[in-house]
């Protein structure tokens, strides 16, 4: 008999998500996604300096600043028009870079490890490593004091690394868990890296309109450079290793292709290579139903927003977000979230590392995928795979970051001055590519003030409700089909939400404040 | 004691170490260490609920250091409900916040970040599920649960509520739309619930997790009965905003010299620009941010050759907008910071100093000599 369980808060993710599913027959047959909180950013924003808005826009989100900042910066750089110098190009792209490396370190080990490894599995530790004997000392005490918070409780199941009867042993799970501990301090780190340049994370002050604001020096160099290496070391030899051990596992062989989104996927393209961002190098791209040779091209015009599942009246219905219309209808039948349905070309379409890998597929990655199976028909790309891109992509990226690091010119502009002269009317654009998809900020300004601001973002695109043709939006997709064994602990829908990287914060936000009350904005 | 992690002298070596980077009073350490061994469980239970948050507290207690952060949840704090870091989803996280405050009445504190949006009732933000029910495409499913609900169960048996950052001790960011959402600060809406609660408010868009961590402890002590709460009259922490950032910047001199930046590409090699002009708010803005610096100490914001913006404030954001322009109301007059406008900014000595060389440079004339002391 079908049963609905609804799944609230969804933790380690970014926000306030919660996830309702129908079960039946050990599987999840139906699904729906909601994000349950909202402010309004971008509504604040009109009438303001267009400088602010950079500064404002990071705090959309404390995971994201980094990209929200920096599709700022490109979309004021746009609205005035500069030129935007060699070193100020790199230094976005090395912060960028530095940011996708704390993002996936922190995804897989704080958000995601939990799902898979059993922390009281660590006390049974019968290794000799002097590091993880104090591990499980200290976990020891922690379960006989009683107080295994915070990794008690959650749900239970035997799939667990280390759960005895489960796969793997105690002294792998114990391996597992002090890599956890050290991705702390690793992607802290990277976090080192950004305020080399960016002063401070979260919430930088290092790019404006025009450039970045300070000069590469040998010494700032030298010291990203360092942290740098350590940290590509630690990608190779503990992340990317970790990820293959949990592909391997025989219990986690479902995984490989249920969580598959519908196959579907979009990339704006990152990191430009030149100053017109003609060439970069995660390219831009759209791929179909899983035809994931035949990588087709991007064309703006071809999202469209569907409203019918969200709490917004009909008349929004089926508009370019460029000009998209917003009114809140809390009352509507059948409508249960606050995000919109973006759609491109009639299709949902999954964004973030899975998409831009297949999109960019590169050696590494298309062997992974031959060796693992993924590549015998039906071609589907599901739980693991998703991480596993994300592992390969953090690699791919920290590679290039030192290639990019040796490019710098000590000495030469970093700042366009023509970015601090706001023209009366202007009009903006930044895609960007965030450690979680596809991101697009727009502004437009107007009598030197910004007029209006928006933002559609990567999770919007993943979380989104049904179309107004019913279909689902890719995680809803996703999670049909996900075997869950026992109701009371829903683990694997937890397993495959989490594989996409949530960030609610971004995903919901308001615009166009027309009234006192709520009368017409816009999420997105 | 049972289920002790550490020694009371590897804790006094530890709590040195701790203390020192967080600029707590040396004198203060056996305290710490006697109220934290004192706890029940030997470390003291969190509850750490998001409102209209962006999560960026939480990312920023993550680059703790000395203490670090695994060293903090494995061995200092026992955190029970922490929605990034907690193993438990949906249910299962839930119960941890049932159990605490069915065994922890009382002791355990209550770290809000993000504030309560009260309009539409609260459902401008919810997580957990409601006793109720709602529809969902024809099917009955459980209700959601606002945050100002779960503030009314949370706040009586809490013994203490931070309020972490900016936004959750002001309003910050979304307060600049709080017609909207009904936007309420952690400390009013803990006033309505039970006007005799503690409530610290922790600054900063994120706060520092030096600010964060030490403000616990200090609240800890004090808790305990072992030590004072130095707040000032933001209910924040002195020992980390006492101080103006302009009083304690790195490029004080230049501003004394009237060396502005004014061009990003200018790159004076004898002294690092001041950035006054560039709207810096360091000076009405009181944070230790110059000498705590962020990330592991690396850089601060002024460090890498850009304004303050007066995160820590509780006039950030709306009140310090134009953000890139220099600060208002220090005219070609001399002088006065708009105490009207920014009540909260210290006049006198700073204010002197920002309006007579301003207008040294500005006019290339030397300054009339401020009166000793710079009264206004």
């Amino acid at each position: 008999m079908a049963q609905i369980i609804s799944i609230d808060p969804l933790t380690r993710i970014e926000g306030h998500m919660r996830i309702d599913v129908e079960i039946e027959g050990g599987a999840v047959k139906d699904a729906w996604s909601s994000g349950t909180m909202f402010r309004g950013i971008e509504m604040l924003l009109k009438g303001k300096h267009p400088w602010d808005c950079q500064q404002v826009v990071e705090r959309v989100c404390g995971v994201c600043p980094l990209i929200h900042g920096t599709a700022s910066s490109y979309a004021l750089d746009d609205a005035m028009d500069v030129s935007l110098p060699d070193n100020a190009r790199i230094i976005r792209n090395l912060a960028l870079g530095a940011n996708y490396i704390q993002s996936h370190i922190l995804h897989f080990y704080h958000l995601a490890a939990l799902d898979f490894v059993d922390v009281t599995a660590v006390p049974n530790y019968s290794g000799s490593n002097p590091a993880l004997k104090l591990l499980k000392d200290k976990v020891t005490q922690l379960v006989a004091a009683g107080d295994p918070y915070p990794f008690l409780p959650r749900y239970s199941s035997p799939d667990y690394i280390g759960e005895p009867g489960g796969p793997g042993d105690a002294n792998l799970a114990t391996e597992l868990v002090g890599h956890y501990v050290q991705a702390f301090e690793m992607r802290k780190k990277a976090q080192e890296m950004l305020s080399i340049f960016y002063g401070r994370m979260p919430s930088f002050v290092g790019t404006i309109p025009g450039g970045v604001t300070q000069p590469p020096t040998l010494m700032n160099i030298a010291a990203f450079q360092s942290r740098l290496a350590e940290l590509q070391q630690w990608i190779d030899n503990v992340y990317i290793q970790d990820i293959l051990t949990i592909a391997k596992v025989p219990q986690y062989q479902p995984f490989m292709k249920a969580g598959d989104s519908g196959g579907s996927y979009l990339a704006y393209g990152g990191f430009d290579q030149d100053q017109k961002g003609n060439e970069k190098f995660l390219p831009r791209g759209t791929i179909y139903d899983n035809e994931i040779m035949n990588v087709q091209g991007f064309d703006e015009q071809k999202i469209v927003e569907s409203v019918k599942y969200s709490w917004y009246t009909p008349d929004c219905e089926g508009k370019n977000p460029k000009y998209g219309k917003t009114e809140p209808d809390l009352k509507k039948a059948d409508a249960y979230t606050f995000l919109k349905a973006p759609r491109y070309n009639g299709k949902p379409m999954e964004v973030g590392p899975l998409a831009r890998m297949l999109i960019k597929k590169p050696d590494i990655l298309v062997n992974l995928a031959t060796s693992l199976g993924l590549l015998t028909p039906p071609v589907k790309f599901g739980i693991l795979p998703r991480h596993a891109a994300r592992a390969i992509e953090c690699k791919l990226v920290a590679d290039e970051m030192s290639k990019w690091l040796a490019q710098l010119q000590p000495g030469k502009p970093i700042w366009d001055p023509r970015g601090k002269a706001i023209p009366d009317e202007s009009f903006g654009r930044g895609l960007v590519e965030g450690p979680r998809g596809a991101l697009g900020h727009w502004i437009q300004i107007k009598g030197k003030k910004t007029e209006n601001y928006q933002a559609v973002v990567p999770t919007t695109w993943n979380a989104s409700p049904r179309d107004k043709d019913g279909v689902r939006g890719p995680i809803e997709t996703a999670l049909i089909g996900v075997p869950v064994p026992d109701v009371d602990n829903p683990i694997n829908v937890a397993r495959c939400v989490r594989s996409f990287d949530p960030c609610l914060a971004c995903a919901i936000h308001i615009i166009h404040p027309e009234h006192n009350g709520v009368k017409e904005f816009r999420i997105i | 004691m049972s289920g002790k992690l550490v020694s009371r002298r590897q804790f006094l070596k530890h709590a040195g170490a701790t203390a020192a980077l967080l600029g707590l009073s040396e004198a203060m350490i056996p305290q710490l260490a006697n109220a934290l061994q004192e706890l029940a469980a030997g470390k003291p239970p969190v509850i750490w609920i998001q409102g209209q948050n962006c999560t960026g507290c939480s990312v920023s207690f993550l680059n703790s250091n000395y203490p670090g952060v695994a060293d903090l949840v494995l061995n200092q704090l026992s955190v029970r409900y922490q929605p990034n870091v907690m193993a438990g989803t949906g249910k299962t996280a839930i119960e941890a916040i049932d159990e605490t405050v069915k065994s922890m009445k009382g002791k355990y504190v209550l770290v809000v970040e993000g504030p309560v949006p009260t309009a539409e009732n609260g459902e401008y933000c919810t997580f957990g599920l409601g006793t109720g029910t709602k529809k969902l495409m024809g099917n009955t499913v459980p209700n959601d649960k606002t945050i100002q609900e779960w503030m009314n169960e949370l706040v009586p048996p809490a013994a203490a509520v931070i309020a972490n950052g900016s936004c959750a001790a002001f309003g910050g960011i979304p307060a600049a739309n709080a017609s909207v959402t009904g936007t309420t600060p952690i400390s009013k809406v803990v006033a309505r619930i039970d006007p005799r609660k503690p409530v610290i408010n922790v600054g900063g868009c994120p706060s520092h997790p030096d600010w964060f961590v030490g403000t616990v402890l200090e609240a800890l002590l004090y808790l305990q009965g072992k030590g004072k709460l130095n707040l000032n009259e933001n209910k924040m922490s002195r020992t980390f905003f006492g101080q103006l950032i302009h009083e304690n910047c790195e490029r004080r001199a230049s501003f004394d010299s009237g060396l502005f930046l004014e061009d990003w590409n200018q790159n004076n090699p004898d002294m690092k620009l001041c950035m006054f002009k560039m709207g810096c708010k360091g000076p009405v803005t009181y944070a230790d941010c110059p000498v705590r610096r962020w990330n592991s100490k690396v850089n601060w914001c002024v460090g890498a050759n850009a304004p303050c913006h007066g995160c820590a404030s509780p006039a950030f954001y709306k009140e310090l907008s134009p953000l890139y322009q220099p600060l208002p109301n220090v005219n070609f007059d001399g002088i006065t910071p708009a105490v009207d406008v920014l009540g909260w900014v210290a006049a006198g000595a700073t204010a002197v100093g920002v309006g007579a060389h301003y207008l040294y440079k500005q006019l290339g004339e030397k300054p009339r000599e401020p009166a000793e002391g710079g009264e206004k």
